[in-house]
């Protein structure tokens, strides 16, 4: 979360001509996220949500895009983009490992940080870093919600639990290799 | 009045969810119908709505999001309904480390939560519910929007009113995702998140009840809270004062009811219970949970979630009840859910730990929580390593007391539990602490013509 600089308005967007919002996004949008709330910004959460889930990130044209369609600033998208962890600007890997560093994780079982040791050691990867084939994102998180079945951890949206050392070296060895799409 | 509990559990919101993990299943719509649900709204809806909130407001049902505040009183501040849009936002943020007790609820009784919202929409008149979950949260979202789909189905929601149109008052229930910030869980900041802007928390007043999501009065609850409410209907406010126990401070608020207690840490079991408030913190631990992990001793417990702070060694007897924190030297009750720590804790990476975690939650628009934040993961950072200075300790402490609603120099309550974590945590392990820093030597120059 946080407070990151923004881009400054002189920046250039990087454009590809298909664009990322499709016609079917704004069919069910319109059908589903619309009716629901009183304004247009307040659409816009569920709309990331599903751009981030289609594309793994929520590139600036898609940003650009999304304002079109609500018919909002540009900056208000960027704003909310920008302010919450899961909406990122750069593409995550085909598999997020998200580690719970928190304190029930960090001081129980074998601890977040001996997990966290292993994907540097298995894959290269600091938290926040992204493999150089785009595979694998690690990330650390906060409290999981599942404190009672520390440490845990979500591949992608799968939360498992009472992680021992290899039993999270067998998933780790698994998202090295999953396929985009299909769920972990 | 409480009769004196023996802290067995009393199952009042966990009736359909068995302690044991592996005999545990999502309680479908009809499961739940075949088991007494959504009685309760029926007989609601047979009421003034006024008189529920009399009700709720009778049984002392306090907050059990973290603050306590009693949740009918919450609901009489709304204004008298002027025929515009009113809202109920249910708070499922539950980011707050250590709790995990309303995924419990969401998890395997959700039309428990339903009914809960339901009752609570038609006794303040609020026509849009957000269920405003945390997006970390995802199989709890596929699993309450299956609940709410089948709920629709079943027209308890919708266009004909409550209950297949039993109620003229149309109640539309809507599944906000949040998307991984802690502070969204604050009421105000969530109000923010829902209207799509960053989760900046507001200042108050205007109280979101009078003027809350999109400018209109809301009411904002914990999903337990919210369950709560069909018990409390159902079996009375009677029974409801029953469970729990009284305040031992003379005019001071009651904890009546059952609470889900969350246990984490170095036990045997950890797991949610729900029991009365009031149970010691030694007979939930020794009792419920099997005792302490490998015979080891008990050290520390965090109250509630890492903002309540820390109950010490000699704290272990501590009643869980809402007067925890002016008599322990605590924040408060929280939500329940203690994280208890064996004698081979390092207080300091505790310590350390948690300001982690605020350091990078803080919203960041207030200047004591944004920089403190920052400065206390240093300063700890620095004395688990080795390398603070007796100095350091007191500049923690400086810092620290210096953040928050309660010395008055912040917008919301995250800077109290930074505040309240580093302060016990230090001043209750403070050898702990001293062992880990180096003195720091003032430098006495003595000049030769002193004195000449
Ligand atoms: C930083 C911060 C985080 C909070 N997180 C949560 C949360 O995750 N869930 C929750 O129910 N309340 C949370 N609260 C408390 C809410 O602001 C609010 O008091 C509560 O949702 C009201 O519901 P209740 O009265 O039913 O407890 C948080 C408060 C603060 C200051
Ligand atoms: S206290 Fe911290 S989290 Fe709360 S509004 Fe201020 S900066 Fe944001
Ligand atoms: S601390 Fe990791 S799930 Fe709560």
């Amino acid at each position: 979360m946080a407070w990151p600089t923004k881009p400054s308005a002189t920046m250039q967007v990087p454009r590809r001509a298909e664009p990322y919002v499709t016609d079917a996004m704004k069919a069910a949008w319109t059908k589903d996220v619309l009716p629901k709330y009183a304004t247009k910004l307040g659409c816009l959460m569920p709309i990331l949500h599903d751009v981030q889930h289609a594309y793994r990130h929520v590139p600036y044209q898609a940003q650009l895009e999304i304002a079109q369609f609500l018919g909002i600033a540009p900056s208000d998208v960027l704003d909310t983009v920008s302010f919450y962890d899961e909406f990122t600007v750069e593409q995550r890997g085909v598999v997020t490992i998200g580690v719970c560093h928190s304190i029930a994780c960090e001081q129980c079982g074998c601890g977040s940080t001996k997990l966290i040791e292993r994907v540097r050691e298995k894959l290269g990867l600091l938290p926040g870093e992204t493999t150089d084939d785009g595979q694998v994102t690690l990330i650390t998180m906060d409290c999981l919600g599942s404190c009672d079945t520390a440490p845990v951890a979500l591949f992608n949206e799968t939360l498992h639990e009472n992680l021992t050392p290899e039993a999270f070296d067998r998933l780790v060895e698994q998202a090295a290799h999953a396929k985009a799409g299909g769920h972990h | 009045m409480p009769t004196s509990p023996d802290f067995k559990p009393t199952p009042v919101l966990t009736k359909r969810i068995p302690e044991d993990r592996s005999k545990r299943s999502t309680v479908s719509y009809d499961q739940y119908v075949a088991t007494g649900g959504y009685k309760t709204l029926e007989k609601a809806i047979g009421m003034q709505p006024a008189e529920i909130v009399e009700l709720v407001k009778g049984a002392v049902l306090r907050g059990r999001g973290g603050a306590g505040f009693p949740a009918g009183l919450k609901w009489s501040f709304l204004p008298p309904a002027d025929g515009g849009p009113r809202y109920l936002c249910i708070n499922c943020d539950e980011a707050e480390p250590g709790t995990f007790k309303d995924r419990l609820l969401v998890d395997f009784d959700p039309h428990l939560v339903l009914e809960g919202i339901a009752i609570a929409a038609y006794a303040c008149q609020m026509q849009t519910a957000y269920f405003f979950i945390r997006g970390e949260y995802h199989h709890q979202a596929k699993v309450f929007k299956k609940a709410i789909e089948e709920a629709y189905a079943n027209g308890v929601f919708g266009k004909q009113g409550l209950l297949r149109g039993a109620s003229k008052f149309a109640v539309d229930v809507v599944l906000h995702r949040s998307a991984g910030a802690y502070i969204c869980g604050e009421e105000t900041a969530l109000l923010e998140a829902v209207e799509g802007k960053r989760g900046w928390p507001r200042v108050k007043p205007p109280f979101p009840a009078v003027k809350g999501l999109f400018g209109r009065p809301t009411i904002i609850n914990n999903v337990e809270t919210l369950a709560a409410v069909v018990p409390i209907l159902e079996s009375g406010v009677d029974a409801w004062k029953k469970l729990g126990v009284e305040s031992t401070f003379p005019g001071a608020m009651p904890s009546y009811g059952t609470k889900l207690m969350g246990v984490s840490g170095h036990v045997n079991r950890p797991n949610v219970y729900e029991l009365e408030l009031g149970i010691p913190l030694r007979t939930l631990v020794e009792k419920h949970c099997g005792g302490m992990r490998n015979g080891k001793k008990f050290k520390a417990a965090i109250a509630g979630g890492v903002s309540m702070g820390i109950l010490g060694t000699d704290q272990y007897d501590a009643p869980m009840d809402f007067d925890i924190g002016r008599k322990f030297d605590v924040l408060g009750l929280g939500t329940a859910c203690p994280t208890v720590f064996d004698e081979d804790t390092d207080m300091v990476a505790v310590a350390r730990n948690i300001s982690r975690f605020f350091k990078a939650e803080s919203c960041g628009q207030c200047t004591p929580c944004r920089e403190g934040s920052g400065w206390l993961l240093k300063l700890l950072t620095r004395i688990e390593r080795g390398d603070g200075t007796t100095q350091d300790l007191d500049m923690l402490l400086e810092v620290a007391g210096s953040m928050g609603l309660t010395p008055g120099t912040t917008i919301c309550g995250l800077a109290d539990g930074n505040n309240w974590a580093v302060r016990t945590i230090v001043n209750k392990f403070r050898p702990e602490f001293e062992r880990r820093v180096k003195p720091r030597f003032v430098p006495v120059y003595v000049s030769a013509a002193a004195g000449r």
